[in-house]
């Protein structure tokens, strides 16, 4: 389906435009070339002690003490803090996290992971806070660790003694003292009656594996907090600087007034900068200790600090025999490490998409997040969705080549439609799946005979299909100021992290006023200034603040409309917004919005002011079956397609062409939504073939960049097709949706299936290194 | 300490280092923010600079050994500087952060060799990480700066 984008949107019939669809060049971009945008850690700060954590050499034991004697001894330390310290200035307030206040800034009593920070040395100079943290002595007394998620599952030993619930996400609170599991939350999906199959039917089943991984943006976390009086300030580099607010206002028991967090431009993220990551210890240390601290990590500690979940997947599909699929059945185990974070958020919102965007007469999914003593899993882009798509999408190309039948052509008869609800209950709209699947299948020029060499290369194409929900329910608020020259000024706690969310909100904010390229400015999120932002995650910005945005602009030029109707002495009916100001349709007056503004305050330089609020409300799922008539605001679909060689000599695989489709809505930008396409595309290329945190015995043993493999230019496939569908969104903001997620989560099925066609072989464990692809090579010939 | 003159972007720079104080640290506390660590390891290129025209990992370097050198970061680049000028005219950043030090590496190869193409392009930015996955717009730029080069110099050759 495709609809004129302009035609069902809520603003259809405003005269002013010119901005959104326009291929905008980024509001920083020189800056950015030119290394002139300062991110946290380049901004001029306050004089600053610096900090750095001693961490746990132990994956699960307790501290039976804490030396710091030496510590405190070395030339520069100024002070050294345990968790017991803060335990006892600031009771269990100090343990953290959104669904479970599962995690202290400094472990209390007992630690859980390799790396857990166990004391802070404070010091006059990084060199002397390093120095400092290598003196501290920690005796141990160890306890059995757990480091399988699958031997999590079954039982001892047990990373927590009981289930904390946090009072952010409300919903876990009937877990509270749950005890005696390393489970922390599980989600179950029942749609349709359980039936045998019927004759001529099809079943294919297997189990997967999706390592841990990390995200490695390349600017590292900075944290710096500091205290004025009765107020705490944060400049800290995070997504999420409304909740930050929150959870250190609840951590010290102070005001959200009193507390002042400011974000900047973030060098990337991916989400490893969100929720509670360095600032509640900065905030514990610069509130207790009454001083200015700074705490910026290395690279090694990077690693430490979050990590996308390791997921295993007990998966199975069932077609009849006219091929429609009938039955899908996952069972998924979320390695969320020993702090909980979001998993069981993901757990749900990764379970109820774990068959894949088809239509399913039955389908079943058990979806557990799972403690073990490992570095803490959290928000990777595509929120634990390519876990589950790793599965169904390489369940779906094996039941089709089971049938004998075209893997594109039986997802295209089994796909999701507009209209048609899911098995998770809720109905699909701008959810254009078949579209996509047509798009990257297209590119790839699918349907003509690919050349089949039978020597020590074979090519083979592959395809896969994404779904995902957004996250649901949030806020957004936007606060817009137009300055009497008729360039505006912008506030929201939209964070940009390399999305471009500073251009698409002034391409939004601009298009119903007629505002010209670089007239709109963006505010950098500051809890001072700018309004609460649920967070920026989840591919929600556009949709969600965009809308917000959008009313705030739209009150605007309501604004601006009856200022003019007075000045012009006509009902505001009779006033229009043109690009070159405000005109009385009756007597054809007219005046410029300076002239407007200037005429209204009887002052050069004055401002007008808009807010708006937008949000978003869903039905909570049924406990029983996991269904929800309104579970999501709305659907992202995505497609991938992948032609590429595999050298039988290395195992190395080589990607000729890689053709990504993503349903946005509308594309704001579309330059930009090409950008994020194409970039996700490229990281999903890193987790399909290499990219992962490699452990032994809960220990990261590849957590530098020297052995952490990231794609370089000589990964990116020879040629990337990047494609816009547009099904426009009833409620999107000139009928977009967000599109940072898309892509990442079909692109590892996608090149899987394509080394399954051209060597006969299914890998069902990520990532297909070189030395997966031999063995599984050895293999075949031995069987044949 | 030993006492230094840093020559960056052609002003001297007097400042006093300690032996195994880092050239990007150095630089850093001089204002040059543009110099930025990735990784510590000299892995991913976020911290690169020019020194005498070539490039170097500064979270690797000893400030210390470059006494008196000239060194270049991308904040210090000409106003009107051809690479920066394809880099924003190919969109070639996303969240930026590591674009200073592809703008250098570029700046290195075309001036040992204004012909590269798009493998002498790759070849050379392999130690530079773009987790944004930029790599087609950067690639473009480079080869937009490159073509641009060749034809000032087929103008400046041309008989007037």
């Amino acid at each position: 389906m495709t609809v004129d984008p302009r035609s069902s949107v809520a603003t259809a019939g405003t005269e002013p435009g010119g901005a959104v669809g326009e291929r905008w060049t980024r509001v920083d971009a020189r800056a950015k070339v030119r290394g002139e945008l300062h991110h946290a850690a380049d901004e001029a700060l306050r004089p600053c002690l610096d900090v750095v954590v001693a961490r746990s050499t132990r994956p699960h034991a307790l501290i039976e003490s804490v030396d710091a004697a030496a510590a405190k001894a070395v030339d520069g330390v100024v002070d050294v803090v345990t968790g017991a310290d803060l335990h006892a200035l600031l009771g269990d307030a100090i343990f953290t996290g959104p669904a479970f206040a599962d995690q202290p800034c400094l472990a209390v009593g007992k630690v859980r992971y390799v790396g857990e920070p166990v004391a802070a040395v404070i010091a006059r100079g990084q060199a002397a806070a390093r120095a400092g943290a290598e003196e501290v002595a920690v005796g141990y007394r160890e306890l059995d660790p757990v480091h399988d998620v699958d031997a999590a599952v079954l039982g001892a030993p047990f990373v927590h003694d009981v289930l904390r619930p946090s009072i952010v996400f409300g919903d876990l609170a009937h877990l509270r003292d749950k005890r005696d599991t390393n489970v922390n939350y599980e989600y179950t999906l029942r749609h349709g009656e359980p039936a045998e199959p019927p004759p001529g039917s099809v079943t294919v089943s297997h189990e997967f594996w999706c390592p841990p991984t990390h995200h490695v943006p390349i600017e590292l976390p900075f944290t710096a907090a500091w205290r004025i009086g009765d107020r705490l300030e944060i400049l800290s580099a995070t997504q999420t600087p409304s909740y930050v607010r929150q959870s250190v206002a609840d951590l010290l028991g102070i005001p959200l007034g009193s507390v002042r967090v400011r974000s900047a431009p973030l060098g990337g993220s991916f989400g490893a900068k969100m929720y509670d990551r360095l600032e509640p210890l900065a905030a514990a240390l610069a509130w207790t200790r009454n001083t200015a601290v700074r705490l910026a990590v290395t690279r090694e500690e990077a690693f430490l600090l979050t990590t996308r979940h390791g997921c295993a997947v007990t998966g199975s599909m069932t077609a009849d025999a006219d091929g429609n699929i009938v039955a899908a059945d996952s069972d998924v185990r979320y390695d969320t490490g020993a702090y909980a974070d979001v998993g069981p958020r993901i757990t749900a919102k990764s379970g109820m998409v774990a068959s894949g965007p088809y239509r399913i007469a039955q389908a079943h999914v058990r979806s557990r997040c799972v403690y073990t003593n490992k570095p803490s899993a959290g928000p990777f882009r595509g929120f634990g969705v390519p876990q589950v798509t790793w599965s169904h999408e390489s369940l779906v190309d094996e039941l089709a080549r089971a049938r004998g039948e075209d893997p594109a052509a039986f997802r295209r008869r089994n796909l999701l439609r507009e209209g048609d609800v899911s098995v998770v209950g809720t109905p699909m709209h701008s959810a254009d799946f078949v579209g996509c699947l047509d798009a990257v299948t297209d590119a790839l020029d699918w349907d003509s005979p690919l050349h089949r060499p039978t020597g020590r290369y074979r090519r083979g194409r592959g395809v896969a299909v994404g779904i995902k929900a957004v996250l649901t329910p949030t806020i957004s608020n936007a606060v817009l100021q137009l300055n009497q020259d008729a360039s505006a000024t912008l506030m929201i706690s939209t964070v940009d992290m390399g999305q471009g969310s500073d251009t698409i909100m002034a391409q939004i904010a601009a298009e119903p006023l007629g505002l010209p390229e670089g007239s709109v400015r963006v505010v950098t999120a500051d809890t001072d200034v700018t309004p609460y932002d649920t967070i920026t995650a989840g591919s929600r910005s556009t949709y969600h603040t965009g809308n917000a945005v959008r009313r705030a602009a739209e009150a605007m030029r309501d604004k601006l409309v009856d200022i003019a109707a007075a000045r012009f002495g006509v009902p505001a009916t009779d006033v229009k917004l043109t690009g070159d100001g405000l005109v009385s349709t009756q007597t054809q007056e007219s005046a410029s919005i300076p002239e407007l503004l200037h005429g209204h305050f009887g002052a050069r330089g004055t401002t007008l002011t808009s807010e708006a609020e937008f949000r978003t409300t869903w039905q909570p799922y049924d406990k029983e079956t996991g269904r929800s008539p309104q579970v999501t605001e709305h659907w992202f679909a995505g497609a991938a397609a992948a032609q590429l060689t595999v050298d039988t000599m290395t195992g190395r695989v080589h990607v000729e062409h890689l053709a990504i489709a993503g349903d946005v809505g509308r594309a704001i930008n579309p330059a930009m939504v090409e950008q994020q396409l194409t970039g996700a595309a490229i990281m999903g290329v890193g987790h399909a073939l290499f990219d992962q945190i490699v452990f032994d015995e809960g220990q990261i043993v590849n957590g530098t960049l020297l052995d952490y493999q990231l794609p370089s230019i000589h990964d990116v496939p020879d040629k990337v097709t990047p494609i816009i569908v547009e099904n426009p969104h009833r409620t999107g903001p000139f009928g977009a949706k967000g599109v940072g997620e898309t892509t990442i989560i079909p692109l590892a099925p996608a090149i899987a299936n394509a080394v399954r066609d051209a060597i006969g072989i299914r890998l069902t464990r990520l990532p297909l290194t070189s030395e997966r692809i031999l063995d599984a090579l050895a293999a075949q010939e031995e069987q044949s | 300490m030993t006492p230094i003159d840093l020559v960056v972007n052609g002003e001297r720079r007097s400042v006093t280092v300690g032996d195994d104080d880092l050239l990007l640290d150095v630089l850093r506390g001089l204002g040059h923010t543009s110099v930025r660590e990735g990784c510590g390891v000299g892995a991913c290129g976020a911290c690169t600079v020019l020194a005498d025209g070539h490039s170097v990992s500064s979270c690797l370097a000893r400030a210390v050994r470059y006494d008196g050198v000239a060194l270049t970061t991308a904040d210090g680049l000409p106003a009107a500087d051809d690479v920066v000028e394809e880099f924003v005219a190919a969109r070639a950043m996303q969240c930026g952060y590591c674009i200073p030090g592809f703008v250098l590496m570029g700046h290195e190869l075309l001036a040992e060799n204004p012909d590269a193409g798009a493998a002498e392009i790759d070849a050379h930015l392999e130690g530079n990480i773009c987790r944004c996955g930029t790599y087609l717009e950067i690639r473009t730029a480079l080869e937009n700066a490159a073509r641009r080069r060749r034809e000032a110099t087929r103008t400046e050759k041309e008989p007037a």
